[in-house]
């Protein structure tokens, strides 16, 4: 099962190169009005697609690079977006 | 199923178009929650969907371990109670689960994971569960093949004793749950894929499959790994899980060498011998959440490496086969049980990561009194949703998980 990613600085790389940094959420929440709901939906709740999701990554053996990507998650393939 | 033998779980049904409850998920945790509501409740109009086979997942991938030393006051006693149902089921069931209370040897390799152990064995015994901390020395005698010398990369230096727990034989819980159910009038729907779950004015009034919809008042989500996508895509609940890829494999069958669990954590390993003589272990899981349940040569290199050390005797055996499955995680290592709060007759049970095979038991016990009294058991109560965001989080790990390496 092997893992590709393609860093922005680096290019493609080994997958044990990276940490995973967890699913896309959007920005962070506004502090102003904050919710236990919200917060913890923001920390905590997945979404556990199977299939291609958008996710962060962090290049930790290699360039510092926090970057998002797209990535099947039934096969491990990264997804390359148009544009 | 493809058989023309009738199957130990009585002759295939058609679906009807109404049941009481229906049970999305073929394994353990389903069929044990309905052989606990026909049994306990007499609640036997029970439909389980199950989208392959029953076992096709955890219930089938797991490696069968069974104990009771967690870490929190909150999961111990569930696990005990688990633990103590593998002879009351074999008689009741009448099916030989092979239970082989061998006991499990955690293994600690250092002063400040001793200390650890001192926590969680000081748990156990609070809550009248047998455990103990040995010695290297100790635990060299309970398990000879064991390598207690300084020279390994993780010297080994005592560990937490627990002579209860052991190993089951996963298969024949499968079978003999699903066979127990059936007797009692539950109908196990193979192939049969649930694609929705309907809802009206806040209560669950039916679940969609790809063999027609079916009316009900009651529904439990405990499809294992998959509960998550699940219950995200039918209902919009997002739940705090990570879906990671476990693997787990066998060595060639030798002659008897290991007669307990054992396990480290700083290796990242267990193994046990089956009763076939394979040395089966695992431990391991992706570093990054997918659905793929396949195997790494990265990780089929750790589990030498690491067999090796403190198995020398291991030394030069195969592998002789490979397999993964799904664990559902969530960040404080414990389960998420709940009903009849996001929905009117919605229940789940998941979350369970690499422990669901040591609780099916007891839980399928509770989550069927959950049902039939719409009453949560004590027992239950601090599994559920809402702590995430109360901030009451278990602890059953020392710090929040993050899906680095070191888990």
């Amino acid at each position: 099962m092997a893992l590709t990613l393609t860093c922005p600085i680096c290019g493609e790389r080994n997958g044990y190169e990276f940490r995973y940094g967890g699913e896309e959420k959007g920005p962070r929440p506004e502090e102003d009005g904050l919710t236990p709901e919200k917060w913890v939906e923001y920390v905590h709740m997945n979404e556990c697609k199977a299939g291609v999701q958008e996710e962060w990554w962090f290049h930790r053996d290699g360039c510092g690079s926090w970057f998002k990507t797209f990535r099947d998650t039934t096969t491990n393939l990264e997804q390359k977006q148009e544009g | 199923m493809f058989l023309k033998k009738k199957p130990m779980w009585g002759e295939k049904k058609k679906l009807k178009s109404s049941y009481d409850v229906v049970l999305i998920g073929g394994g353990l945790h389903s069929l044990a929650t309905a052989y606990y509501l026909a049994k306990d409740h007499g609640i036997t109009d029970v439909a389980i969907i199950e989208k392959n086979y029953i076992g096709y997942g955890g219930a089938g991938r797991n490696t069968a371990i069974v104990r009771a030393n967690q870490r929190t006051q909150y999961n111990v006693p569930l696990y005990n109670e688990a633990l103590k149902l593998w002879p009351v089921l074999t008689k009741d069931l009448d099916y030989n689960l092979m239970f082989n209370n061998c006991g499990n040897l955690n293994l600690m390799h250092s002063e400040a994971a001793m200390k650890a152990a001192r926590m969680t064995i000081a748990t156990a015994q609070f809550h009248g569960v047998e455990s103990h901390l040995i010695d290297a020395k100790e635990a060299k005698e309970l398990v000879p093949a064991l390598n207690i010398s300084e020279d390994i990369t993780f010297p080994i230096h005592g560990a937490m004793f627990h002579p209860p727990g052991g190993v089951v034989r996963h298969d024949a819980v499968v079978w003999g749950l699903a066979k127990g159910a059936a007797k009692l009038g539950v109908e196990i729907h193979q192939q049969t894929e649930a694609t929705g779950i309907n809802t009206q004015n806040g209560r669950i009034t039916g679940v969609v499959t790809d063999k027609g919809t079916i009316s009900c008042k009651q529904c439990l989500v405990s499809a294992g790994g998959y509960s998550a996508a699940l219950i995200n895509g039918f209902l919009g609940i997002k739940l705090p899980i990570s879906v990671l890829t476990i693997q787990a494999m066998v060595t060639q069958p030798i002659k008897p060498l290991l007669d307990h669990v054992v396990s480290s954590g700083a290796y990242h390993c267990y193994a046990n011998q089956t009763l076939k003589g394979e040395i089966a272990t695992g431990a391991h899981m992706d570093q990054w959440p997918n659905y793929t349940t396949l195997n790494t040569a990265h990780y089929i290199k750790h589990q030498a490496e690491a067999l090796s050390e403190f198995l020398p005797a291991l030394r030069g055996l195969r592998f002789m086969r490979i397999w993964g499955g799904l664990a559902d995680m969530t960040p404080d290592m414990a389960p998420i049980m709940d009903g009849n709060d996001q929905y009117e007759g919605f229940f789940m049970d998941c979350g369970w990561g690499y422990f669901g095979f040591k609780s099916c038991s007891a839980v399928g016990k509770h989550m069927a009194a959950f049902m039939a009294t719409n009453e949560c058991p004590e027992i239950l109560k601090p599994f559920n949703l809402k702590r995430y965001q109360e901030h009451k989080l278990m602890g059953e790990t020392a710090a929040l998980v993050n899906y680095t390496p070191d888990n």
